[in-house]
């Protein structure tokens, strides 16, 4: 496809009717979390859309959001959107290497100056910049040096929108988010670990479709997807207001598919849309399998006091603190009290002379 | 696996969401009935517990009509018992759900052939019959 | 770190230390200070029941006074039933007195948690309206009394407000809950709120002294 033709023409060419056109816009405004009567506008928008170059870097990540992202779709739909862009780098999927990948990215750089989408997974290394490279170069020179010209930034991925695991306790490489180290481009932050599929091509078809990054969130998310906590969602959550809760992984609570609030779901302190728009394409997510929400899509959610403890446990150390100032409490009422006496007497010695 | 299924799970479940949309279709049948406009439903946008998705397929129903359409892999376009409340059903080309749609509507607007591939199929036929 | 993380981590660590540290402090601090010695002839009596007996005699009105303290004993007696059970049987408390104690025990549906919560706020903010206006009440209380009721009274507001998910996002809500339970428990072993700590030995300390010398306290 010519970068200029529109994705109307090109469908067109693929042999793709106009009702089958019809059909993808309504799978992708539904993709979008449009409202089904946007439809139109969608399939009107994106006829006449121009493909935009993409650009995708992978930097301290374990490259599940790609994977992630490769398994949710197979032809049509999800895929096309993967064709109606221009992916012009991506380490995982890309067939050139070396010398001739690097070349390729500067090559869709210098031609798409301004106009390209710069798709970012994994964390980037600032305690020493050369814990992660790629081509000699580092993740901060190489994120620096390609946000440049960017259009926008999508950070993908809690790595890269937060600092995800790499971020978490002690952080020995000293990762940071994206949003941490380009402050002069606009950043949509799809976070999760990995994001929802859909979530991820719905940000793409969302500016594929308008051309703007969509209405973002105080962490800078799509609000269309994580507008809402899991906990308000959540279909266990008449179970949660009757007081009924699974103690165990296994006991009869679990089995009937009660709450696991008790079991340190993180819930209520969640913004995605696993609730509603599932994995797997709809199969299903981690509470309807009987594990709690881990808070993936969180920051720090690796640090927030352990997944198995509930929410209003807190994290707020251990009892032999609190033994220890119970036993300084003991110590200052004994000796208070032993003062206080002694005072007493003196006071009584004074008055008998 | 046998051991997996040893595991009793019985999960009672209920979002309560399937009496509410079934409201709003009697809602949106009788502004159809009254010559106003159709009504598209997104079933990917309610949550539904496990089972309440079936539950609700089974209370629609299959009515007269059903429809196959090939285009971008298979959609199945089907009348429920209740005329004019049509469930729709998008696969991609490999078998997998994209999207689930209830449109209230006399015909689904998928069915009906559109502007763009009439005006194709007419230059096809033209060239057809100059040879 | 965020209003959450400080009031579920560090604020929360500190509220717990001067608590634990206060109340140990005052309430050891008072059973020291007694005399060892009661220089008066025992009477014939058993300590342990006379203690015992002064805590529940205690619990309700002497005869002559009823009629007339009924509304004070009424509504005292509302105000602490609904505290307790909206602090002790909400699933997500107990959870938290399971981490500082070591055992829980079982909860109550969170709509009755919700009412009991609600009747609790409406009785304090009755009683605090007519500490404010009786003119012997008012004569009497002093900042100690205010700042006792108002720790309490936001600690049960935001409670509310958090569990309905009214007013911001939820993470916000927690977070000023945790902290306005955090201003109580160290507020707590300062004023007037140790009465909850103080009162059953009290008693029980009254009766049997009193038994020794042959009186009912």
């Amino acid at each position: 496809m010519h970068k200029d033709q529109t994705l109307g023409e090109y469908l067109r060419l693929q042999g793709v009717s106009r009702r089958g056109f019809l059909k993808y816009c309504s799978a992708t405004a539904s993709l979008m979390a449009l409202p089904p009567s946007a439809a139109g506008l969608v399939a009107d928008a994106l006829a006449a859309a121009r493909r935009p170059s993409v650009i995708w870097l992978s930097f301290q990540e374990c490259t599940g959001c790609t994977e992630s992202l490769t398994r949710s779709h197979a032809p049509t739909v999800e895929s096309l959107i993967f064709d109606a862009i221009s992916l012009d780098y991506h380490h995982t999927l890309q067939a050139a290497s070396g010398h001739g990948a690097e070349d390729a990215r500067l090559t869709a750089m210098e031609e798409n100056a301004g106009k390209y989408v710069l798709v970012v997974d994994g964390s980037i290394p600032i305690g020493n910049p050369a814990f992660s490279t790629i081509a000699g170069i580092s993740n901060l020179d190489m994120l620096k040096e390609t946000a440049a010209n960017a259009a926008a930034i999508v950070a993908v991925g809690t790595c890269a929108a937060f600092g995800g695991i790499p971020h978490a306790n002690p952080n020995p490489t000293g990762a940071v988010s994206v949003s941490e180290i380009i402050k002069d481009k606009p950043i949509i932050n799809v976070s999760g670990c990995p994001p929802i599929p859909v979530v991820i091509t719905g940000v793409l078809a969302h500016y594929l479709t308008f051309g703007t990054i969509p209405e973002l969130d105080a962490l800078g998310r799509p609000a269309a997807f994580f507008g809402q906590n899991i906990h308000d969602r959540c279909y266990r959550r008449p179970f949660y207001e009757r007081g009924q809760f699974a103690e165990t992984f296994d006991d009869e609570g679990a089995r009937k598919g009660w709450c696991l609030y008790k079991l340190g779901c993180k819930g209520p302190t969640t913004y995605n849309a696993c609730a509603t728009l599932k994995w797997n394409e709809g199969t299903s997510f981690p509470i309807q399998s009987g594990h709690g929400c881990i808070g993936c899509s969180e920051p720090d959610f690796w640090d927030k006091g352990g997944f198995y403890n509930a929410l209003s446990v807190g994290n707020w150390g251990n009892r032999d603190a609190l033994l220890g100032a119970a036993a300084a409490g003991a110590a200052l009422g004994v000796g208070s009290a032993i003062a206080a006496r002694a005072r007493k007497k003196k006071a009584q010695a004074a008055e008998e002379v | 696996m046998s051991s997996l299924d040893a595991i009793s799970v019985n999960v009672e479940a209920e979002t309560g969401n399937v009496r509410p949309l079934l409201h709003e279709i009697r809602h949106a049948l009788k502004r159809l009935a009254n010559g106003e406009d159709g009504t598209v439903i997104d079933l990917r946008r309610l949550p539904l517990a496990p089972g309440e998705e079936e539950r609700l397929d089974a209370l629609l129903g299959k009515g007269e009509v059903h429809a196959e359409v090939d285009a971008l892999g298979p959609t199945g376009v089907q009348e429920t018992l209740y005329p004019g409340v049509w469930l729709i059903t998008h696969c991609n080309a490999e078998g997998t759900t994209v999207a689930r749609f209830i449109e209230v509507t006399r015909v689904p607007e998928l069915l009906m052939s559109q502007q763009e591939d009439i005006d194709a199929g007419i230059r096809r036929l033209e060239k057809e019959l100059e040879n | 770190m965020t209003l959450l993380e400080f009031a579920s981590g560090p604020g929360l660590q500190w509220a717990l230390w001067i608590f634990v540290f206060g109340v140990v402090w005052r309430l050891i601090g008072a059973l020291f200070l007694l005399s060892r010695k009661d220089l008066t002839k025992p009477r014939e009596y058993n300590s342990v029941a006379a203690g015992v007996g002064a805590i529940i005699s205690r619990s309700a009105p002497a005869h002559a006074f009823e009629k007339s303290i009924r509304f004070q004993h009424v509504t005292g007696y509302a105000w602490h039933f609904a505290l307790f059970i909206s602090v002790l049987f909400f699933a997500p408390h107990i959870l938290f007195f399971e981490s500082v104690l070591g055992f829980s025990w079982p909860h109550l549906p969170n709509t009755i948690i919700l009412v009991t919560a609600a009747v609790a706020v409406a009785v304090l903010i009755a009683l605090l309206i007519r500490r404010a206006t009786h003119p012997v009440q008012r004569f009497i209380s002093n900042a100690d009394d205010y700042i006792s009721i108002f720790v309490v009274l936001i600690s049960l507001i935001t409670g509310i407000l958090a569990f309905a998910h009214v007013g911001a996002r939820y993470e916000t809500l927690l977070a000023i809950h945790l902290l306005s339970v955090e201003v109580m428990l160290i507020w707590f072993p300062f004023g007037k709120l140790m009465h909850a700590i103080m009162t059953m030995p009290a008693r029980y300390q009254a009766g049997t002294a009193f038994g020794r010398r042959g009186i009912k306290a």
